[in-house]
This record gives C-alpha cells, sequence and structure tokens, in this order.
C-alpha cells in the first residue's frame, strides 16, 4: 500500500509480525515479568542506566516489540546490583529475570 | 595368651577382609583422582606442605581434634558431640587396642590385617596379667562408649528433638543400609566376644555377659555364626561405605590437611569441590541453620541436599539449590566438617552458559575519576568514601555517616556523589566472576586516581570486594563500622551514652561471617547505648532476607525469613535494632515494629 | 426484640461513626461513640478543605458534630479488649468501665501509611520531605518551618499504595485526586512555583475530578510526570533531588525541589485489627476486615450483630464513607427487628 509517505521499519512495530518468542519463554520462567505495571522505578535508579540506558521496563517492553538489539544493547552495561529488586513496586525478582533473559538465545531457547 | 588355631585363620575373616580391600581400594583411587584433578598450582603447594613439619603437626591436630574428638560438635551440642566422638573415638581406640593386644601377645601374626580386628576369637587365655587385664578392660570400657554413642543414635534417628535438633536429614536407601550396618556391628561385637570369653578372656562387660549366656545356652555352637555376623556386618558397612555419606570419614581426613593448605574451590564439580562434597556427614545441622528453612519447603534447599544432589548429579535440583540460597554462609558457620555451601553453589552459577555477557571495558570511567581528583583539590591522601548502590536508597546511612565524618574533622570526599559504578560483588554472587573483574579494574582506576589513603564503605556488600578482591597497595579499605569505632576510641568522636536505650546489633552476614567483623561494630553501639544480643549472633546470627546472595527466591518467600530474623533480634525487648548494611537495614525496616537504624545513624544521633 | 432499646457501641467517632451514630439515634436506638483521640470527626477534622467542591473540612465535622450532640461519646477512650456475650458483645473500657451492647459498629478508619518506612524517600530524614497530612496541616495552620515560599513542589503518588515492599498492594483510591487538590492549592499559595506529580496512574474517577485534572493542566500548568520516583537525594543547599523515569519519553529525569509532598496511602488501622481477631471477625488478605460480601453486604461482618461502616473495609472517599454508614444503620436496624 501507497501511504504517499515512507514508514521507517525502525520506527514502526508491527504486532501481526513480532517474534516474541523470547519474551515467552522468559515469561514462562519467571512469570513475575508479567505483573511490571511499567512505573519506572527500576529505570530511575539503574546504576547501568548512564552508560546504556538500561530500564527493565523498556527491556520487557522491547522484547514485546521485536526490539532485540536495543534489548541486548541495554543489558549489556547491567551490573546485577540489584537496586531494582529493591524498588520496584510489584516486588519482581529483577536480578532473576535478567540473569534468565540472558540465558536465552533469541529464539528463546536456554543455551548449555 | 595363646593361639587356638595353629593357621591362625577362619573363613569368617573373609567378607571383613573383602570390605576392607574394597573400601581401601575405592578410598586410594577417590584420594589420587581428587589430587590429580586440582589445578597444577594448587597440587603442588598441598603436596609440598605434606612435607612440611608445621603443616604435619597441624594436620595430625586437626585430624585428631575434628575426625575423632569433634571438638566442634561438642561447642554446639554436647549430646551429639558425645554420640559422634563416642562412636568415633571410641572405634579408633578399640582398633588401636586391637594391635597393642596383637604386638604385646601374638607380635607374629601382626601382619594378618584381620587378627587386631577378630584377636578375641583366635586367642586363648593362658594366665592373666596386669597388661591383659588391662587391655581388656580398656576394649570392653571403648565398647560401652561406643555402645552409649550407638543408644543416642538411635534415639536421635527416631525423636531428634530429644538430642537438640529440630529437624534432621531424610536418609537415602544406601544410607540407611549404611546406618543398620553400623549401628549392627557394635552389639554384633560384644555378643561375639561375650561368647567367646570364657575361652579368651574379657572385662566387666564381656565375662559377665558370658556367664548369664551360659545359664541358659547349654553350648558354643552360636558362636561362630555370631563372628561371621559380625565379620559380615563390618563387610556390609564398608562395601555400602563409599556410597553413603559416611564416606566422610575417609574424605575428612584429605579435606582437613588440604584446607590447612589453603585449597579452594576452583571447579565446581572436581578437586578441592568434590571432596567438599564427599567430606558432608549428612548430619543435618545446616537445616535448622538455614534461614530458608522458615518455609518448610525449603528444608530441601539446604547444602546437605545440595552435596547429595552433586553426589547424584540431578542437574536440575543442583541448580535449583544453587542459585536459591541466600549466600548468608550460616551452614558453613555450623557446619563440623565446614563445607562451604556459598562457595560451593558460586562454583555451580559459574558454570553456567550465557546467550548474552555484559561487557564493561567500554565505560569511560575518566570523569569520575577526574572528578575525585578535583574533590580532593590535588592533595593526596584523606579518605574517599564510596556510598554503594544500596546506600542511595537508604539516604539515611549517607548522610548520617557525612555528618559523622565532619564531626570528627577527617578531610572526606565521596566517590559516587551522583552516580558510580557496582562493586562487582553482586556478579561475583551470581558466578559472573570475569565480568565482576572489568568493574574491579573501572573502580581500582577511580580509587587510584583520588590518590586517597583510606577507602571508607558503608556496605558489607562492598567491603567484601573491595577487601579481597581488589588489589589498592597503599589504600586502607575499612568499613564504615569500624571506622567509627576507632574514631571514637581515638576521641575524635564523643558520642553521648543514653543509659536507658537498649540496642541490639544485627551482624549483616557479608561484614560478620564474611569478613570477621564482630566486635568492632558491638563496641561502637555499646558506646551509644545498652546492647543486648539477639537469639542468635555473631557468627549464628540469621540472614534478614534480603541478601543479594539468592537468584531466585521471590520477595514473598523472603519475608517469612526477614519475620523469622527480626523475632530472633527482638528476643530482649530492644528499642532500636542497629545493623550496619543498608540492604539488612531496607529488609527490615518495613517490616520490624520498632525502629532500624544504620549504626551510623545511630552513633550521628549521639554526637 | 428486647424490651430495652438496643446499645450499639460505635468504634471510632470518626465521620463514619459520626453519620451512623445521628442515623442510628433517629432510629430509636442507643449507640455510644468510643473514641480513641482526644476530638472527633477523625482523618477529615485534620484536613483542610475536600475535593469535589472544595469546601471546609471543619464545615462538615461540625455539622455532624452538631447532629449528634445528643449521643454519648467517650473521648480520650481506648477499648482495652472486646469479648463476646450470649447475645451482644461487652467492651472494657480503658477507663475501667464495662460497656455491655447488643451490636458493635466498626467506624474504625484507617491510617495513612508512614511515610518513613520508604527509606528512599528520605521522610524523616530530608527537612524538605512532608507528607499529604503535613500538607493539610499547613492549609490549616500557614505554620510550618519546612514550607518557605518554595519555588520547585513535587508531589509523589502512591506512597506506601500499590507497593508490595510496602505491605500494601492495593490502590489507595484517594491520593490521585487528592494530590491534585493538593497541587493546585500549592500553586494558588505560590504562584510562581513549578508544581510536578509523579504518578504510576492517574484514577480519577469519580464526580467532577477530571475537571481538577484539567483545572490543574490548562489553568495552573502542573507538571504531570508519569513515572515513579525511585531516589530521593539532597543538594549542597539542602533541597531535595529527585529521581524518576518519564517513562512516557523513555527518559531519566531528575528535579532539584524546595518542597516533596509524598502521598501516603490508606493502611488498615491496626486496632481494628486487633478487635476484630478478639471477637472472631474476618480480616482480609488485604489487611482490612472482611465483609461477608463485597457487593451487596459490604457493612455486614460475617458475624451476628458486628456491623462496618467506612474504611475499615478500604479505602473510600468521604461521599461513600458517608452513604456506608447510613447503610450500616439500616442494616443494623433490620438486624433487630428480625431478631424480634
Amino acid at each position: 500500500m501507497d501511504f504517499g509517505f515512507k514508514l521507517s521499519p525502525s520506527s514502526a512495530v508491527n504486532l501481526d509480525t513480532v517474534d516474541h518468542a523470547r519474551y515467552d519463554r522468559l515469561v514462562q520462567l519467571v512469570p513475575d515479568a508479567l505483573t511490571c505495571i511499567g512505573c519506572g522505578s527500576c529505570s530511575a535508579t539503574c546504576t547501568a542506566a548512564p552508560w546504556s540506558g538500561m530500564s527493565v521496563r523498556k527491556v520487557l517492553l522491547g522484547l514485546q516489540r521485536g526490539r532485540d538489539d536495543e534489548v541486548d544493547s541495554m543489558l549489556s552495561k547491567c551490573m546485577l546490583c540489584g537496586k531494582c529488586t529493591m524498588v520496584c513496586p510489584r516486588g519482581i525478582n529483577t536480578r532473576h529475570l535478567i540473569l534468565t533473559l540472558c540465558r536465552l538465545s533469541r529464539k528463546g531457547e536456554v543455551v548449555r | 595368651m595363646r593361639e587356638r588355631f595353629a593357621n591362625g585363620f577362619d573363613p569368617f575373616v573373609i567378607p571383613f577382609l573383602i570390605g576392607m580391600a574394597f573400601v581401601l581400594g575405592y578410598c586410594i583411587v577417590a584420594m589420587f583422582r581428587i589430587i590429580i584433578q586440582l589445578p597444577k598450582a594448587d597440587r603442588k603447594r598441598f603436596l609440598l606442605t605434606l612435607i612440611t613439619p608445621k603443616y604435619i603437626w597441624m594436620n595430625i591436630r586437626d585430624i585428631f581434634l575434628n575426625c575423632l574428638i569433634h571438638v566442634k560438635l561438642w561447642k554446639r551440642n554436647k549430646v551429639l558431640g558425645y554420640m559422634h566422638s563416642s562412636i568415633a573415638f571410641g572405634w579408633f581406640m578399640i582398633i588401636l587396642l586391637g594391635h597393642l593386644e596383637v604386638i604385646l601377645f601374638l607380635p607374629n601374626r601382626i601382619h594378618l590385617f584381620y587378627y587386631p580386628i577378630f584377636f578375641n576369637y583366635f586367642v586363648a587365655e593362658t594366665e592373666s596379667t596386669i597388661q591383659g587385664s588391662l587391655l581388656m578392660f580398656l576394649m570392653d570400657f571403648f565398647l560401652l562408649i561406643i555402645l552409649s554413642g550407638i543408644v543416642l543414635a538411635i534415639i536421635k534417628r527416631f525423636a531428634s528433638r530429644i538430642v537438640g535438633m529440630r529437624r534432621t536429614t531424610r536418609l537415602s536407601l544406601m544410607d540407611q543400609v549404611g546406618l543398620y550396618s553400623l549401628w549392627a556391628i557394635f552389639p554384633l561385637r560384644l555378643l561375639a566376644e561375650s561368647f567367646t570369653a570364657h575361652i579368651s578372656g574379657g572385662s566387666f562387660l564381656t565375662i559377665p555377659a558370658n556367664w548369664v549366656f551360659r545359664q541358659f545356652l547349654g553350648n558354643d555352637l552360636h558362636a561362630l555364626p555370631t563372628w561371621w555376623a559380625y565379620s559380615i556386618a563390618l563387610c556390609v558397612f564398608m562395601c555400602v561405605l563409599p556410597f553413603t555419606r559416611y564416606m566422610h570419614i575417609p574424605a575428612e581426613m584429605l579435606l582437613i590437611p588440604m584446607r590447612n593448605a589453603g585449597i579452594r574451590i576452583r571447579h565446581p564439580r572436581k578437586g578441592f569441590a568434590l571432596l567438599e562434597v564427599y567430606s558432608c556427614p549428612a548430619c543435618g545441622v545446616c537445616i535448622d541453620a538455614c534461614p530458608m528453612s522458615v518455609r518448610k519447603v525449603n528444608c530441601k534447599d539446604t547444602t546437605v541436599y545440595l552435596n547429595r544432589m552433586l553426589r547424584r548429579g540431578n542437574e536440575r535440583r543442583i541448580e535449583e539449590i544453587s542459585d536459591k540460597c541466600l549466600l548468608c554462609g550460616k551452614c558453613t558457620a555450623v557446619c563440623q566438617v565446614g563445607v562451604q555451601g556459598p562457595e560451593l553453589r558460586i562454583a555451580q552459577r559459574e558454570r553456567r552458559a550465557y546467550a548474552l555477557s555484559p561487557s564493561y571495558s567500554a565505560i569511560n570511567v575518566r570523569p569520575l575519576a577526574s572528578a575525585v581528583v578535583h574533590g580532593a583539590g590535588g592533595e593526596s591522601g584523606g579518605v574517599l568514601y564510596f556510598a554503594g548502590c544500596m546506600t542511595h536508597l537508604t539516604p539515611s546511612i549517607r548522610r548520617a555517616t557525612a555528618s559523622l565524618l565532619d564531626k570528627a574533622g577527617v578531610r572526606w570526599q565521596m566517590m559516587d556523589p551522583e552516580n558510580g559504578l557496582c562493586c562487582g560483588r553482586p556478579l561475583m554472587m551470581a558466578g559472573r566472576t570475569e565480568q565482576a573483574r572489568e568493574l574491579i579494574a573501572k573502580n581500582a582506576e577511580i580509587i587510584r586516581a583520588s590518590g586517597c589513603d583510606t577507602l571508607l564503605l558503608s556496605c558489607p556488600i562492598c567491603y567484601k570486594v573491595f577487601l579481597e578482591e581488589y588489589k589498592l597497595e597503599g589504600v586502607r579499605v575499612v568499613h564504615h563500622s569500624v571506622f567509627f569505632e576507632e574514631l571514637i576510641a581515638g576521641g575524635q568522636l564523643q558520642v553521648r551514652r543514653d543509659d536507658g536505650l537498649k540496642l541490639v546489633f544485627h551482624d549483616p552476614c557479608e561484614l560478620g561471617r564474611g569478613c570477621g567483623i564482630y566486635e568492632e561494630p558491638r563496641r561502637a553501639v555499646a558506646a551509644a547505648g545498652e546492647l543486648v544480643e539477639a537469639g542468635k549472633h555473631h557468627a549464628e546470627a540469621i540472614c534478614c532476607g534480603g541478601s543479594l546472595g539468592s537468584l531466585t527466591l521471590s520477595y514473598d518467600q523472603r519475608r517469612p525469613m526477614t519475620r523469622n530474623a527480626l523475632e530472633n533480634l527482638t528476643v530482649a525487648n530492644p528499642d532500636q535494632i542497629v545493623t550496619a548494611c543498608p540492604l539488612c537495614l531496607a529488609t527490615f525496616v518495613r517490616q520490624a515494629d520498632r525502629p532500624v537504624r544504620d549504626i551510623a545513624e545511630v552513633l550521628d544521633a549521639h554526637c | 426484640m428486647v424490651n430495652r432499646t438496643p446499645v450499639i457501641a460505635i468504634i471510632g467517632a470518626g465521620i463514619a461513626g459520626l453519620e451512623a451514630a445521628r442515623q442510628l439515634s433517629a432510629l430509636g436506638y442507643e449507640p455510644v461513640l468510643i473514641e480513641k483521640a482526644p476530638v472527633t470527626g477523625g482523618h477529615v477534622a485534620e484536613w483542610n478543605r475536600l475535593f469535589p467542591d472544595m469546601s471546609p473540612a471543619a464545615d462538615l465535622v461540625q455539622s455532624l458534630e452538631a447532629a449528634t450532640a445528643k449521643v454519648r461519646t467517650m473521648t480520650g477512650t481506648e477499648i482495652a479488649s472486646i469479648n463476646r456475650l450470649k447475645d451482644g458483645y461487652s467492651l472494657v473500657l480503658s477507663d475501667g468501665n464495662i460497656l455491655v451492647c447488643q451490636a458493635v459498629l466498626f467506624a474504625t478508619g484507617f491510617h495513612l501509611f508512614d511515610a518513613s518506612k520508604k527509606e528512599e524517600y528520605g521522610y524523616g530524614i530530608y527537612d524538605r520531605v512532608i507528607t499529604n497530612r503535613d500538607l493539610e496541616q499547613w492549609f490549616n495552620t500557614r505554620q510550618d518551618e519546612r514550607i518557605r515560599h518554595p519555588k520547585a513542589v513535587g508531589f509523589v503518588h502512591c506512597v506506601g499504595s500499590r507497593d508490595v515492599k510496602a505491605g500494601n498492594t492495593q490502590c489507595s483510591k484517594v491520593c490521585c485526586i487528592t494530590a491534585i487538590k493538593e497541587a493546585i492549592e500549592v500553586k494558588e499559595a505560590f504562584p510562581d512555583a513549578e508544581v510536578y506529580c509523579f504518578y504510576m496512574d492517574l484514577r480519577l474517577y469519580g464526580k467532577k475530578y477530571e475537571d481538577f485534572y484539567i483545572r490543574a493542566q490548562r489553568d495552573l500548568g502542573i507538571h504531570f510526570i508519569r513515572g515513579r520516583v525511585s531516589e530521593v537525594g539532597e543538594d549542597i543547599d539542602g533541597r531535595v533531588v529527585v529521581k524518576a523515569e518519564d517513562t512516557l519519553s523513555g527518559k531519566p529525569v531528575k528535579v532539584t525541589l524546595d518542597l516533596l509532598v509524598l502521598m501516603s496511602g490508606i493502611v488498615c488501622n491496626p486496632d481494628a485489627q486487633s478487635y476484630a481477631q478478639q471477637i472472631g471477625v474476618a480480616i482480609d488478605d488485604d489487611g482490612f476486615l472482611k465483609s461477608r460480601n463485597n457487593l451487596g453486604s459490604i457493612v455486614e461482618s460475617s458475624r451476628p450483630g458486628v456491623f462496618f461502616a467506612g474504611a475499615c473495609t478500604g479505602a473510600k472517599t468521604i461521599p461513600e464513607t458517608l452513604a456506608e454508614a447510613r447503610s450500616a444503620a439500616l442494616a443494623i436496624h433490620h438486624y433487630f427487628n428480625n431478631r424480634g
């Protein structure tokens, strides 16, 4: 279809085609991840945020929106310091979430 | 004494010989395997200590005190101490005295393995001598001691509360076989020796027993079968030993010299780790000690079960148990053998494969470093205060620490006023040691740039890693509780003591068991008020439940642990709970029924 | 029905207790108000003006007090213990008297969450961090050392609400609108101040609430930032530095404020829990008292002769509380009619 202008493929999310296998596997392993209310406490307190924009909130959203590269780049500076776990109002064990996510391939398999 | 049989042999010794040969062979092979599995440097170090007189003496002493006398267990629980040392030391003495008898009376038979064990079957008493009756007396005496230990063991198995244990391990099938054969050995020995006591002689136990039996048993026909049974019990015990918890007996004898040599766990399953796993006596002391065991379902996540799963190779459970643990170290503190539960678990975590690994090498710390150089005004020396991640969430600690430093007139500046890097300890706890090393290098760069001579930490998690893993020559790494205690002792801080204020000190895991700091914070707390102790304290303090050590415990699962820790802290009904860790503080404050304060806050309020 | 007038013990003389007492005496019963505090009116008496009409809280309290002037009221009286009798209850009071009654009405209200339990917000540590209650008191008295012509003011929603770590997973229902109401009042008091509201979700469902929101946005230029405050620090001048994420732009924000107001949430009054346990009234898993059901019988407990009104069963607005108090009075009336 011609909209008369170009939609940049990087800025629009097509939920029909997004592959969220990694997210599905993650919530299977860490069901608490489903309870995130996106309050942003984790992002604001994050020790690694100044270096990679790390935010557990954005990681969870990114996984559901097919933004895998952004997710991986955010995770790459996480120091597992545990501040996000401390401030999460829903009591999500974010360290467990991050470590579990780091063990998953893009296809959502646990690497051995 | 004379021999009853010219050939000095009877077929009933064969089971014993089989068992003995098997267990010796197995242990020798296992020992060599473990030594070979050690990294080369460790192996060399260990073998060197075996020929160094200082270490030889140390090893003999420790093996005697720990394996035979069980001094650690005595200190903990007199009944259990008696039970274990009666069996271990008594058995050792019986073997030793058996050899003495052979040497004394039949020195030509000393080369026969089984002679000291079955001495009373093979000899007949010709005359009574002082040495002879003394030896006989001692043999009976130690047999009685062992039997009393066995009675206690049976009581413990069926009613563990009587000996002061709330929970004990559930035995595997092999352990049961081992246990029952061990229980059988000594009563059988008593019976066998009693039946032949009118020939071989005996003492206060065997002679009267012999007399009693002879009253209603007309002949000696049952004597030989009893000796057979005794030998078979020994055989069964020794044959199953490598597959039961009793493997801890030989394993500990290797563990002690290796630990004395300073060997550490380098591989999750090989070498020293393997030895620790086999050294676990599965006594279950760690079950009651574990802070997780307030929830009954977590009893199976204690170190004793980790060791069992490691022996069985149950990977799913190994992962589960390893990741759940708070790494508080209490199991090690109470363990009679000193199995390092946390280190074993971290080693398992290190083994894990990741699709994604963080890297911090690209982080530019120059702005942070130049900020501290600028802060020092170009002067070197002074105190650099690293608040750390958790202290940023507990502003009260930061503020009180700053205030105390100012009051004491210390020249200081902050390393992470806005943001900093994590110290690396949480990564290490998660088994990501390589990544932690990168962070350590980055932080070390900032510290060196500051030119400080003291690095002050208000978080024990940071303190432990700065102390152990950072190479900061010329910089003293100190926890704020210790630093302030020194300032009080030196008179730079004047603390007003409020005699009516009852304070209890909670030992943070990483500060107490982790770094061995118990007394300095207590002295500091006592300067501000009346110090009372918790139910369990010092090395046996109970983790607050907030530890970063656990990777998988959820908030809901941790809550009962926090509640239990708080109950323990408030037994003496203190007015305030004092701790020295931001994580403990944040964990306690939300559930406590009374104020929870950091040690810096308490001191600052009284300065 | 019993010959003499049934006595109904009303625990708590806040607006729920007062309204119920008024209705019960009108129905011919003998209510007795037992209040722990030295004065009646409860939390509302501490407040300044009330949404949505911005009417003075004192007016409401005074009209309720006037209507219950003849009701036996025991202020400064605590309940030492409460026991079940064959057909009623006996209350042992702190003055040593024993009150025998045929029905008990819990109008015990709520407690404001103790904001100092959220360590990271620095209440009780930083001078410039106050709570909603502190601010209302300032509106009443205009006297507070901590409030001196602020140039920048922040409101933190959901302090101790929707927070499992604070032990309260529920929404406190009234804080969003209270925060906006107070933000408007602060802006009116200090027109040159920048006012920020840090919220997770804005839950403004009541009559005219949206008007407050629109007014705050359009007329007063109050900034709404969708992000929960995670850390509060202090700069050299003693101003507070607030860190949050502006989740709508996905960027961390930092702002320096002269005053930070924490919207402490509503938690159950611990006294109510203790009384409930003594007479076997169930406590719900949210910590509040458990109604027989949460649709048609909110004011009834599962125990005969025990009724609820107001915030003892959960966070409520004032109109809801008053309506419940009337409803409880009717439920009690039916209870005695049916017994007869």
